[in-house]
């Protein structure tokens, strides 16, 4: 991978998550692999920050789990949104491209 | 996340610990697995992959302890800022939270300890193994010789009939309940106890504690001679002697083994503290007629009670055919062994607890209002915290909590109010303490669900109603008062017309139960009971068997205690009215047609000597008293009391008529020489029935009650008295030493004590009530200062202020009224039993009582009405 691996801010890696589990729930790895795949690499999420991540998100009711059949039938825990967790997901990407925009901005100025 | 699955979440992290972790640990071994497996996709030899799997996940410990942190952290951390954040805000106002804080606690606290006595009488099980299946067998009278009685005790060949026939019990027992005199050192003890079957305890299911318990060999005459006794006499009388087994004891003046300790606890029947065998010799086994025994059951494993009730009425039909003489009428009913012990109580014990409920819910409205007031005061607090972005759960959590911290801190409080109270009720209510009545987990976790029950009805509607504020009027009114809108104002006074409803179904029942009392304590009880002293003996078979010994023993009794000074007169009885106990025997008329004894009218029976109608102090109607004339060899005598010569001589002279006793038809037919009024014998509630007196001296009796007329306190005579029948006998036991008008009181224990109660409760209730009306006024008045300004301002008198303020008091009291009256109505009749003298429905009592309730509301209001005629009406318009 030619792009250089970046170290996640506290607050993106929750953008992350829920927006890899607003396309359909996904267990532990697949999260991780689908950030690696939508940031095309950018981010890597160990589980060390994936999982404490993952139970924080769903004890601020984000998120909802449950064991299910994973593809190669293992069992696996899987996430899901919730009502509340696309919520978040929208305020969290607005105030993200706010952000994003105002340090763009600001780094264009001379 | 909202607040229930929040708590179950809380929950399960707390106390399902393991299944959490486990399920975690589960998650990281599939997350690895599956890694390893997309590594090894990638080209990977297993090994290799799952190095690195496992190296990519870092420390499974780490992982695991900081998703542990996360799970509890996030609940606790909210929780205890709220906590934090209240306690800050009720340290605030130290006198709303003491105020507060008591009151919950004394209402609390009350419902605590009443319900640690239903918990212990009506909830728990009894201390015996599966005590849901023992019951009291009894017969059921025939109804035209004992109106209205349904239970009644069993004759011994009728128990043996049953025993024998009856396919529903897996054990069945019969016990006489008696006095026992237990000779020692000093004056003999007296002490209660059973003669019971050899089966007695197994159907219990209880083994002694050290020993054993009867076998059927104990049963035969003469190898009868052994004592099982509880712990708390083997602690007492025998400062826990551990070699009292096989000892000998005095007993009745007999000798009796020591075969056993029974474990502590074990107190059936209630309060009996030794228990002999019964044994019967083949003449006893064959009585049908004499009703002296009390049977206990063990159903069998799936039989019902109905199906036990249905076995028992087959049985009893047919020896009602098969023996018409003796059992004609005479049925059998199966009750629960709960039902006995606690029957009379649960009525009683169920009113309190309703009423005790309805102290606490009226402190609840009270505090509420407080609240009300507190928050309104609070308003601009709550405006500043929703302008920065506080959410409206936020707020009504943080709220909440300061409520529910209120009513736990009263909790606790109540608590400990609650372990003084319970005692109390169990001493004063002379409560059968079945199951050690006190604070146990049930009643602790009644404790802490009525607090925070409390807790969220104190917190909620200021809660609701606060944050829903609309937030540029409060902010905009800076430092002005708020919370008069008027929707706020309804809840406040909703409140108070409920306080004042429910204080008024209080004061109601409160006021039938005195109204009961007071008619009861007007009856007249047919005889004397002041100055009169009262003390009974059981003289014991083994030295008392013959007629000439318990004469001989009367004789001499009679001489000592009317040798006493001060002793006016001294007669006996068998038993003393309105001390329970006595005996009913049927009869027969001469000259009427004389039916089987089952078919005979009954009337309860007792044995006197000349003197006790003076003694106790029971009128002549007619006729003459027994004279010393009236002995074994003159002519059989009787003395009726006016009941029974209405009711068997209606219109008719019966001085002269003869009847047979029929307990004692070898003496023949009786002439009535006497009629005396009727006494209260049962009770002061129950009507007086027929009642025939025979003189003791032509039918001597083991068992004397002494009734001795004094010229003073009677008190001051109970030891000379005492003395002097021991000195005829040191090993005969008094008991029942008491005046006449403790027997007289203690006949109307129960009731007083369920008046007491209730008439706490409710005046607490009117308290409550008066100062939530109150404040209530008072908050309305400071309100209104502008408004009363003005109108006085425009020329309003003093006198309409008042006339305004007084008349908004009074008619929240009159719709707190006329709920109340309404509720009152509807509930009272539930109490029914419980009254005597007045219907549920009483017209003076709901007229007086509301009469008074809307006094006090009138005079809650006068501080607040005096302070609004105060009111100046240049300074109330300048402020604000």
């Amino acid at each position: 991978m030619a792009r250089k691996q970046v170290d996640l801010l506290q607050g993106t890696l929750h953008l992350l998550v829920l927006k890899s589990l607003a396309l359909g729930p996904l267990h532990g790895l697949g999260v991780s692999s689908r950030i690696d795949q939508i940031t095309k690499g950018t981010f890597k999420v160990k589980p060390g920050s994936l999982f404490p991540a993952l139970h924080r998100m769903e004890e601020a009711g984000w998120l909802q789990s449950s064991w299910g059949e994973s593809e190669n039938n293992r069992r696996a825990k899987y996430y899901r949104l919730t009502a509340a967790g696309r919520r978040q997901l929208d305020t969290e990407t607005q105030d993200w491209q706010r952000i994003s925009l105002a340090i763009a901005t600001a780094l264009k100025a001379t | 996340m909202p607040l229930i699955p929040r708590l179950a979440s809380f929950w399960r992290n707390l106390f399902h610990k393991d299944q959490v972790e486990h399920e975690f640990t589960e998650e990281l071994r599939t997350y690895v697995d599956m890694l390893t497996e997309t590594k090894i996709r990638q080209g990977l030899t297993p090994g290799e992959a799952r190095r690195n799997a496992l190296v990519e996940l870092g420390g499974v410990e780490q992982v695991h302890e900081k998703v542990r942190e996360i799970r509890m952290g996030q609940f606790i951390e909210t929780a205890w800022r709220d906590i934090r954040l209240g306690v800050r805000a009720l340290l605030h106002s130290p006198v709303f939270s003491v105020v507060t804080v008591l009151s919950l606690a004394l209402g609390i606290g009350a419902n605590t300890a009443i319900f640690s006595v239903v918990n212990g009488l009506l909830l728990q099980p009894l201390p015996y193994p599966e005590s849901e299946r023992i019951v009291d067998v009894w017969h059921t009278p025939p109804q035209h010789s004992f109106p209205g009685l349904d239970k009644f005790s069993v004759s011994p060949a009728n128990y043996l009939d049953w025993k024998a026939q009856s396919s529903s019990f897996e054990q069945i027992a019969i016990y006489s309940y008696t006095g026992f005199s237990l000779t020692t050192s000093n004056e003999p003890l007296p002490l209660i106890g059973a003669a019971v079957s050899s089966d007695f305890f197994s159907v219990l299911r209880t083994n002694a504690m050290q020993g054993r318990t009867f076998t059927p060999d104990d049963e035969r005459p003469g190898q009868d001679n052994v004592v099982v006794i509880s712990n708390g006499l083997w602690q007492r009388a025998f400062g826990a002697n551990p070699n009292i087994i096989g000892q000998t004891l005095i007993i009745n003046s007999r000798s009796f083994t020591v075969v056993g300790i029974m474990p502590a606890g074990f107190e059936l029947p209630r309060e009996a503290e030794l228990w002999v065998p019964l044994a019967w010799d083949d003449k006893e086994r064959q009585m049908r007629s004499i009703h002296d025994y009390l049977v206990i059951a063990r159903l069998k494993q799936n039989v019902s009670l109905n199906q036990a009730q249905a076995d028992m009425s087959t049985i009893s039909s047919r020896l009602e055919q098969q023996y018409p003489e003796e059992d004609k009428g005479w049925g059998a009913v199966v009750v629960p062994l709960r039902d006995d012990l606690v029957g009379d109580i649960r009525l009683a014990l169920l009113v309190l607890f309703c009423a005790v409920g309805f102290v606490l819910l009226i402190a609840c409205a009270n505090v509420a209002n407080l609240m009300l007031a507190r928050a309104a005061n609070r308003q601009k607090e709550i405006a500043v915290r929703i302008a920065l972005g506080a959410g409206r759960a936020r707020l009504i959590r943080q709220l909440l909590t300061e409520s529910v911290l209120l009513a736990v801190s009263g909790g606790v409080l109540g608590l400990l109010l609650a372990i003084w109270g319970s005692k109390m009720l169990v001493r004063l209510g002379d409560l059968p303490n079945l199951d050690d009545i006190g604070i146990d987990t049930w009643t602790l976790g009644f404790t802490l669900l009525v607090s925070f029950a409390a807790g969220i009805i104190i917190g909620i509607v200021p809660a609701l109603q606060f944050t829903r504020t609309n937030l540029s009027d409060s902010l905009k009114q800076g430092s002005g008062r708020t919370g008069g809108s008027p929707m706020k104002q309804h809840t406040r006074k909703a409140l108070v017309v409920s306080e004042v409803a429910l204080s008024l179904v209080l004061l109601i029942g409160a006021g039938l139960m005195i109204r009961s009392f007071w008619k009861l304590q007007n009856v007249n009880p047919g005889f004397n009971t002041s100055n009169a002293l009262t003390m009974s003996v059981a003289l014991t078979p083994s030295r008392y068997s013959e007629p000439h010994q318990q004469l001989a023993f009367l004789d001499r009794a009679i001489e000592q205690i009317g040798a006493v000074p001060g002793v006016v007169s001294v007669g006996v009885t068998t038993t003393v009215p309105l001390a329970g106990g006595g005996s009913t025997q049927p009869f027969s008329i001469e000259g009427r047609p004389v039916g089987s004894i089952a078919e005979q009218p009954m009337a309860q029976t007792r044995y006197i000597t000349p003197d006790y109608f003076k003694a106790i102090g029971i009128p002549l109607r007619q006729g003459r008293f027994f004279s010393d004339y009236d002995r074994d060899k003159s002519v059989p005598v009787v003395i009726i009391s006016e009941a029974m010569a209405r009711r068997f001589w209606p219109g008719e002279n019966p001085i002269g008529k003869r009847l047979t006793p029929s307990f004692h038809v070898e003496q023949g037919a009786r002439e009535v020489v006497g009629v005396v009024g009727d006494v209260k014998s049962s009770g002061l509630d129950i009507d007086s029935s027929a009642m025939m007196y025979l003189p003791y001296r032509q039918s001597p009796r083991p068992y004397l009650s002494f009734v001795v007329r004094t010229a003073s306190n009677p008190e001051s005579l109970v030891q000379p008295v005492s003395k002097a029948i021991y000195s005829i006998d040191k090993e005969q036991a008094l008991t029942d030493v008491q005046t006449m008008d403790q027997v007289l009181t203690a006949s109307l224990s129960g009731r007083r004590f369920n008046m007491t109660l209730l008439l706490t409760f409710a005046g607490v209730a009117l308290i409550l009530a008066a100062a939530g009306v109150y404040g209530v006024m008072n908050y309305t008045v400071t309100l209104r200062t502008r408004e009363l300004g003005i109108r006085m301002a425009l020329g309003a008198g003093r006198i309409d202020v008042w006339r305004l303020v007084l008349g908004q008091a009074l008619t929240l009291t009159l719709i707190g009224v006329g709920a109340g009256l309404v509720s009152a109505y509807a509930l009272t009749r539930l109490m029914a039993s419980l009254l005597y003298g007045v219907t549920a429905t009483d017209y003076l009592t709901f007229v007086s009582v509301s009469a008074v309730l809307i006094a006090v509301g009138l005079a809650a209001s006068f501080l607040p009405a005096r302070r609004a005629a105060k009111v100046n009406p240049t300074i109330a318009l300048r402020t604000e």
